[in-house]
């Protein structure tokens, strides 16, 4: 025969090849040393590879997660009712939840920007109810959510936890919101859930601070030297002001600046 | 919330699960992503679960492989961060295996790590070969599947990707 292929050689030895063409390369294997020696190499390498790589199993932990998660979108939602919160069965074993994201973001200086940031912040939060989505990195330890977004952001958010006040960290993830990524810290209060975004501030123009109640969840906004602040929530106005303040300050320990 | 239909979705593919996992281990690089990973693609999975039933010849793992494939591409597509995540997770990686393995076998170790760093630094199109192919026994039609290549770009991917791995091994053992 010809002078086999690599690609064919591994076909044969993958066994892989049609019948006809593997008897053909088993005559021809012998008088070639140097495709001998190509199948040599190539055993090897599978020994090596079978040999040295470790395998992974899936964590028990995963496991469970994937089952819950599944169960969780497999049930009826229960229909939405104007003003209230869609709050996914996956949520229900979860007290309450807050997030905080943080991201790099370019904002408009038009008129309306403030409006469209607190609609896509609206969608962000509505979206991570959702069975799954709620976090990338679940954790009540800051010093796990906070690395984990090394290399996802250009900057390292502010990460704290909130438990001994109520409101204890769940984990964090990335999100997208106006076509940026930020990264979302979850909290949690009882059945609530709550949003903040946060993003360096000098990456756009400052909107004013505001705090008012669209489609049932309440939105929080505002602006310190280093970040830009959106906290959204089902939770009552009072408690997500409570829960505001406790930002505010963990930000100010973190940056030293008000 | 037992349904029947998730009954019958989670014996097909939850047996898969390990092999779902080390895919995404594979490509990610980091238990977490990994982790995150895999359940998403199981939710996606269950989306999708209708449109199994009419694919007779394929099997549920390179089915739930290649929504596992397709789950982490749409993430590093999202991420575009990759280089500098991939720094950080091999400071986890390695501090987990430090964790797992008493002082004693760190030789063994080293030996075994550069094996599987010449596979972490393979392109992700030969990796995922490589890795279906020697971890998973996968057939050259079911890595088509996954991969949504066809077999005569499997076949050379697999060549090019074990040449490269022998070099790669070659170069480790030269003084």
């Amino acid at each position: 025969m010809t002078h086999p292929s690599e690609a064919q050689l591994d076909a044969y030895l993958d066994g892989e090849l049609a019948a006809v063409e593997a008897r053909e390369l088993e005559a021809h294997l012998p008088q070639c040393p140097e495709c001998a020696q190509f199948r040599d190499g190539r055993l090897a390498l599978r020994a090596a590879l079978q040999a040295d790589v470790p395998t992974f199993q899936a964590p028990d932990v995963l496991r469970q997660r994937v089952r819950a998660a599944l169960r969780a979108a497999a049930s009826p939602r229960p229909p939405r009712r104007l003003g209230a919160p869609v709050l996914g069965p996956a949520l229900a074993f979860a007290a309450s939840l807050a997030i905080v994201a943080l991201g790099s973001w370019r904002l408009g200086l038009q008129r309306g920007a403030g409006e469209r940031l607190t609609d896509e912040v609206l969608e962000s939060h509505v979206r991570s109810l959702m069975p799954g989505h709620l976090t990338d990195v679940p954790s009540s330890d800051q010093h796990t959510v906070k690395p984990w977004f090394n290399g996802r952001l250009d900057f390292s958010p502010p990460v704290s936890d909130f438990a001994g006040a109520g409101y204890p960290l769940v984990g964090g993830r990335l999100d997208y919101v106006a076509e940026h990524a930020v990264a979302a810290l979850v909290y949690g209060r009882r059945q609530h859930i709550i949003n903040v975004f946060v993003w360096p501030v000098a990456r756009g123009s400052a909107i004013a601070s505001a705090a008012l109640e669209r489609q049932g969840y309440h939105v929080m906004h505002w602006n310190t030297s280093d970040y830009a602040y959106w906290v959204v929530s089902d939770l009552g106005m009072p408690e997500l002001r409570d829960f505001a303040r406790l930002v505010q300050q963990a930000d100010v320990e973190t940056t030293g600046r008000p | 919330m037992e349904s029947p239909e998730l009954a019958r979705f989670e014996a097909v593919v939850l047996p898969h699960l390990d092999a779902a996992y080390t895919l995404a281990r594979h490509l990610m690089r980091n238990a977490n992503d990994a982790e995150d990973a895999v359940q998403e693609a199981c939710l996606r999975a269950l989306t999708y679960f209708d449109g199994f039933h009419g694919a007779h010849e394929q099997s549920a793992r390179a089915w739930l492989l290649a929504i596992v494939r397709n789950t982490v591409y749409t993430w590093r597509r999202r991420a575009r961060a990759d280089a500098l995540a991939t720094e950080f997770d091999e400071r986890t990686h390695s501090e987990a295996i430090a964790d797992e393995h008493p002082e004693a076998t760190l030789l063994r170790t080293a030996a075994k790590e550069v094996v599987g760093r010449a596979v972490d630094r393979l392109p992700p199109e030969f990796r995922e070969v490589i890795v279906l192919r020697e971890f998973q026994g996968l057939s050259y039609k079911e890595i088509s599947d996954v991969a949504g290549v066809p077999v005569g770009t499997v076949m050379s991917r697999l060549a090019r990707a074990r040449t490269r791995l022998q070099e790669a091994l070659r170069d480790e053992e030269a003084p």
